[in-house]
Formats: structure tokens, C-alpha cells, sequence
């Protein structure tokens, strides 16, 4: 272990090493103030040290066998940071409505980070599982976090036993794979190698479907998405944030590591033997099928969670576009759609679920429905337009950065000869048309202003929070209008 | 002493997998679940043993005490998630986790 690789890792290291100080620092003294600044601190710190890093690293480093430190997995680590950062300031608010000292909390969040770190960067099944166990645990202790709340055994045990299922799948799978190619690494390409026996290929196979699938789960692709809206709903506001937000970005990282390691997946070769198109096709039915469902059962969700649950189903699908590429050559081109898609559905979704935050906060009410947003414009203005820039860029509106992030899909697709998906992700856009402004409706509906008044204390918002909302539709317009200010970074990686 | 060949061992583990898949997926008792969830585990710990040995590396028998310790973990929330649920519903069947719909 030279210098150079502890510097690359650094970020993690900070965050594994912010952990164990935490634990110290309750030990000594519990108070909620005190563990929050301590939390946002290492996540400022690691961010740093992976921009830094992002700036200094030419190419992609090798960190034993476990890890690979490339610049796609540094910019998904700062989204997740980022992302991270907005939960642990939207959870004080929720946080302060008991006595209790809530330092558990912050403790499993800055797990969940180092569970979603180990996975962007990981090369290799061994620590692909550490990671995913990591973020995954911790997650059900905090979607169970609310004990008093009313769904919080049931959401938490659906998301436990789902997501322990998805793992042993995902286990299985790598099994398989190992079971065939005698290595744990992902690079360990068997299929390409023409001498393959059919038993052999049989059983690679099926690890990789039953790999796939155990992903899938996670992602919450389409045949596996039951789970999705119940453990949004019931999940507290900031950690289904969190949900939607780091979990799927880490997933969907390490996902394309493994998809684009292994050549023989995602390249049609004309001499191909059949199967290697199916996990190619298969891919392609889970993006369709996500799209068309996760934008049609979303159309008659009143409950904001359950409606942002599907919509990410069917962003998930949008995503899985990226696989199909034909040639290594287009490789980079999907990672730098994947990463600016991800960057305008992370910042979306931040500012959306802010907003929800604030509201609930400011009604007393868990469960709240499009309708409770009626007339929220006449009100207060900078969370009115915090909505209609993050859901116009959701729905892939032009002038925003979910347009910039389809057209990089579609690039993709079209590289890629794919007219299914992209008539899938046409229809499912115009599906997603009528939830999506059906939000900004409720925004400016006038006609309800007057029966809520009662119920309704006028929104004052902190002059801190109050920044960071007017900092959010800054950022949407600004990377909206000119997204090369993101490209660019990429183009260098 | 003949070879056990690697195949058979899969299809071993494939089966355990399935037993445990299928306790999972039909049992009402949320404590049986939790059990088959381990079944589960434990069959892809006899798939990552076999293959580990047919190659000679310790690889496999490394993963498998990664899935114990994953096991402990998961088996910990679990059994508090289960005391939660019998100290709220004084009961531990699954059909009481429905509420949430729509």
C-alpha cells in the first residue's frame, strides 16, 4: 500500500475514520448539536478530499484488488456526499419534534455513506458486498428510525426482508460466477474466451441473471419495485430521501462497473451464441417494463412519497438505457450521460423532498398529498419555484437539466440502434407529463387557499434555510441554461 | 477418495437456495421468515465453499465468513424489528404488515 493509493482512498478513509470518532464523541458527550456539526464536518472534509483528488487523478488507479479509484466513481461519491449533506439538515428538523438525543441516527447515516462509498469504488465481488450489506443494514434501522410512527415496523420490515432476499440473490449470483471463472474480481471476462463448455456458460449464466436481478431489486426495476411505495411512504421524509437518492446512485454506479468490465455482456457480437443477447435483452425488458409501469401506476398517486416512488422507478428505467452500448468506444459516452442524468435527478429530487420537508414540518402532518401543496405559489414564493424547476427538470422539460440528461440518453440509445427503448422512454415522458404538471397545477390553484387557512400557519422559513432553497433553484436554472458548466468536468475525466 | 464434481454442489446449493426462497415467500410467521432468509444465506455459503475448493483458493471460505457476519447483522435488526412488531401487534403474523397501500 503506497501513499499515493491511501490518498486515493482518502475520502473513505475519512468517512470510516469520522465514524469511529463519532462513536467516541457520543461516549463523551450526547448532544444532538454537537454530533450534527460533527457529521456535516466529515462529510465538507471527505468532499473536499475527493475533489481534490477528482483535480489530481489522471487515470484510473488500482487500490489492491478490492478498489479502483477512477473519476466516475469520484464524482458519484461527491453526489452522494452532497446528497447526504441535504438529509442530515432536513432530518434535524424532524428530529427535534422528541426529547430524545438522537445521535444513532447520524451514526447509521455516515454508514449508509461508507456502505455507498466501498460500492462506487469497488472492483470486486468481496467488497462490492461489504459495501452493499453496509449501506443496506443501516438503512433499515433508519427507514425503522420513527418507532412511535404508525408504519414504521411494517415499512421497515418489507424493506428488511426484500432487500435481504436481493442479497442473497446477488450472492448466488456471484457464487455462480465465481463457481466458473475462479476469480472474485469483476474484470475476469470467462465468456470472451472461446473454449467455454455449454455446463460452464449454463451456470455463468444464470449468476449473472440472478446477480442482475438482485441489483434490480435494489434499484427497483420493474418486476421487482413492489416494495418501493410502501417503504417511501412509511419511511421518515429525509431517509427516503436518502432511499432515493444515495442508495440508487451507488447501486446504479457499481452496477455499470461491473456491466462494462465484462465486454461479452453489453457487446452484440454477431457470432454470438444466443446468450449473450439474452442478458443484453433481459436489461432491456427491465428498462422498458420500469418506464411503462413506474409512469403509469404513478398517474393515480395522490400521497407526494408514493408518487416520487414510482417516478423513480421510472427514472431508474430512463437510466438503464446507458447499458446498451455496442462498441468500448461508447463506453465513456455512457458514463458521462449516466453521471449527468444522475447529477439532474439527484438535484431534483434534494430540492423536492426539501420542500416536502418543510411543508410537513410546518403542518404537523406525515402523509402529505398533492392537494396539500394547493395555492403553496401565493404563499411562499422560493419553495413554489423550488417545485416547478426540480419537477420540470424530473419531467425532462427543455431549458432544464432533465432535458440535457434525456438528450444524452437518447444519444446513447441511438448509438446503440435501440427504437424500443427509445419509444418506451418517449411514451413514458408523456405519460410522466400529466403527474408532473399535474403538481404545478396544485401549486397555483387558487380556489383552496381559503378552507386551508385555518390549518395552515403561514410558512416562515429560517433565513439559513431560506438560502439553501433560493441556493437549489439557483443550481436547477443555472445548470438548466448552461449545462456545459457539468459536462465540461466530465470531458476531462 | 473420488471427487464430489463442482456441478453437483451448485445444484445442491440451488435447491437449499429454492427451499429457503419458498419459506420466505409462503410462511406467515415473520420468525420463520427470518429463518428461511438464513437458509438462503447458508445455501450460497455451501456454493461459495464448493467453488473456493475446486479451485484451491480460500477466496470462497472468505466470502463465507463475510455471509456469517452479514447473517449476525441481518438476523440482530431483524429480531428487534420482530420485538417491536410483537410488542405493537401481540402477534407475529406477516398479514398484519399490510397497511400501507395505494
Amino acid at each position: 500500500m503506497t501513499l499515493l493509493m491511501i490518498h486515493s482512498i482518502s475520502p473513505l478513509l475519512i468517512v470510516a475514520f469520522g465514524i469511529v470518532l463519532s462513536l467516541l464523541l457520543i461516549a463523551w458527550r450526547r448532544s444532538q448539536k454537537l454530533i450534527l456539526a460533527f457529521t456535516l464536518t466529515i462529510f465538507v472534509c471527505a468532499m473536499l478530499a475527493s475533489i481534490s483528488l477528482m483535480m489530481n487523478l489522471t487515470d484510473a488507479m488500482q487500490v489492491t484488488i478490492l478498489m479502483k479509484v477512477d473519476n466516475y466513481g469520484n464524482f458519484a461519491f461527491i453526489l452522494i456526499l452532497a446528497a447526504s449533506l441535504a438529509v442530515g439538515l432536513l432530518s434535524t428538523a424532524w428530529l427535534t419534534h422528541s426529547v430524545e438525543v438522537h445521535d444513532e441516527f447520524f451514526i447509521l447515516l455516515q454508514l449508509v455513506v461508507l456502505g455507498a462509498g466501498i460500492l462506487v469504488m469497488s472492483d470486486h465481488f468481496a467488497s462490492l458486498f461489504l459495501g452493499f450489506e453496509l449501506l443496506s443494514i443501516a438503512l433499515v434501522g433508519m427507514v425503522g428510525y420513527s418507532r412511535d410512527s404508525q408504519y414504521s415496523v411494517e415499512s421497515s420490515f418489507k424493506y428488511l426482508i426484500l432487500s435481504a432476499t436481493a442479497s442473497s440473490f446477488m450472492l448466488l449470483g456471484i457464487a455462480f460466477i465465481y463457481s466458473q471463472s475462479g476469480s472474485l474480481s469483476f474484470a475476469t471476462d470467462l465468456l470472451s474466451s472461446n473454449e467455454v463448455s455449454p455446463v460452464i456458460s449454463l451456470f455463468h449464466h444464470a449468476g449473472v441473471l440472478l446477480f442482475l436481478i438482485g441489483v434490480a431489486f435494489k434499484l427497483s426495476l420493474a418486476p421487482f419495485h413492489f416494495w418501493t411505495p410502501d417503504v417511501y411512504q412509511g419511511a421518515p421524509t429525509s431517509v427516503t430521501l436518502l432511499l432515493a437518492t444515495v442508495s440508487k446512485v451507488a447501486m446504479f454506479v457499481v452496477l455499470m462497473k461491473f456491466w462494462f468490465s465484462q465486454p461479452s455482456l453489453f457487446i452484440q457480437p454477431i457470432v454470438s451464441n444466443g446468450n449473450t443477447l439474452s442478458t443484453f435483452n433481459f436489461m432491456s425488458i427491465f428498462a422498458i417494463l420500469s418506464m411503462l409501469v413506474g409512469n403509469t401506476l404513478a398517474l393515480k398517486q395522490q400521497n407526494i412519497k408514493r408518487l416520487l416512488a414510482y417516478s423513480s422507478i421510472a427514472h431508474m428505467g430512463y437510466l438503464l438505457i446507458v447499458l446498451m452500448v455496442l462498441s468500448p468506444q461508447s463506453v465513456v459516452l455512457a458514463w458521462q450521460s449516466a453521471l449527468f442524468y444522475l447529477s439532474a435527478y439527484v438535484l431534483a429530487t434534494v430540492s423536492l423532498f426539501m420542500v416536502l420537508q418543510l411543508t410537513q414540518n410546518n403542518s404537523c402532518n406525515t402523509e402529505l398529498n398533492v392537494d396539500d401543496w394547493q395555492g403553496l405559489f401565493w404563499q411562499k414564493r422560493s419553495l413554489a419555484m423550488l417545485v416547478i424547476v426540480a419537477v420540470l427538470s424530473l419531467a425532462g422539460i427543455p431549458l432544464t437539466m432533465g432535458f440535457i440528461g434525456k438528450f444524452y440518453l437518447l444519444n446513447v440509445a441511438f448509438y446503440a440502434q435501440q427504437w424500443w427503448l427509445i419509444a418506451a422512454l418517449i411514451i413514458g415522458s408523456g405519460i410522466a407529463l400529466v403527474y408532473y404538471l399535474g403538481i404545478i397545477f396544485a401549486l397555483f390553484n387558487t380556489s383552496s387557499i381559503d378552507q386551508h387557512n385555518g390549518n395552515y400557519r403561514p410558512l416562515k422559513l429560517k433565513p439559513l434555510v431560506n438560502a439553501s432553497v433560493v441556493t437549489l433553484v439557483a443550481f436547477g436554472v443555472a445548470l438548466g441554461l448552461y449545462p456545459e458548466l457539468l459536462s465540461q468536468i466530465f470531458i476531462n475525466f | 477418495m473420488s471427487a464430489i464434481p463442482l456441478s453437483h454442489i451448485l445444484i445442491l446449493a440451488s435447491i437449499l437456495f429454492s427451499i429457503g426462497f419458498v419459506g420466505v415467500i409462503s410462511r406467515k410467521n415473520t420468525l420463520f421468515i427470518l429463518m428461511s432468509l438464513e437458509v438462503m444465506l447458508n445455501a450460497v455459503g455451501v456454493a461459495f465453499i464448493g467453488a473456493g475448493s475446486a479451485w484451491h483458493q480460500a477466496d470462497g471460505q472468505v466470502m463465507f465468513i463475510l455471509i456469517l457476519t452479514l447473517a449476525a447483522a441481518e438476523v440482530a435488526v431483524g429480531l428487534a424489528l420482530l420485538i417491536q412488531m410483537q410488542r405493537r401487534f401481540k402477534s407475529l403474523d406477516i398479514d398484519l404488515l399490510s397497511k400501507l397501500k395505494g
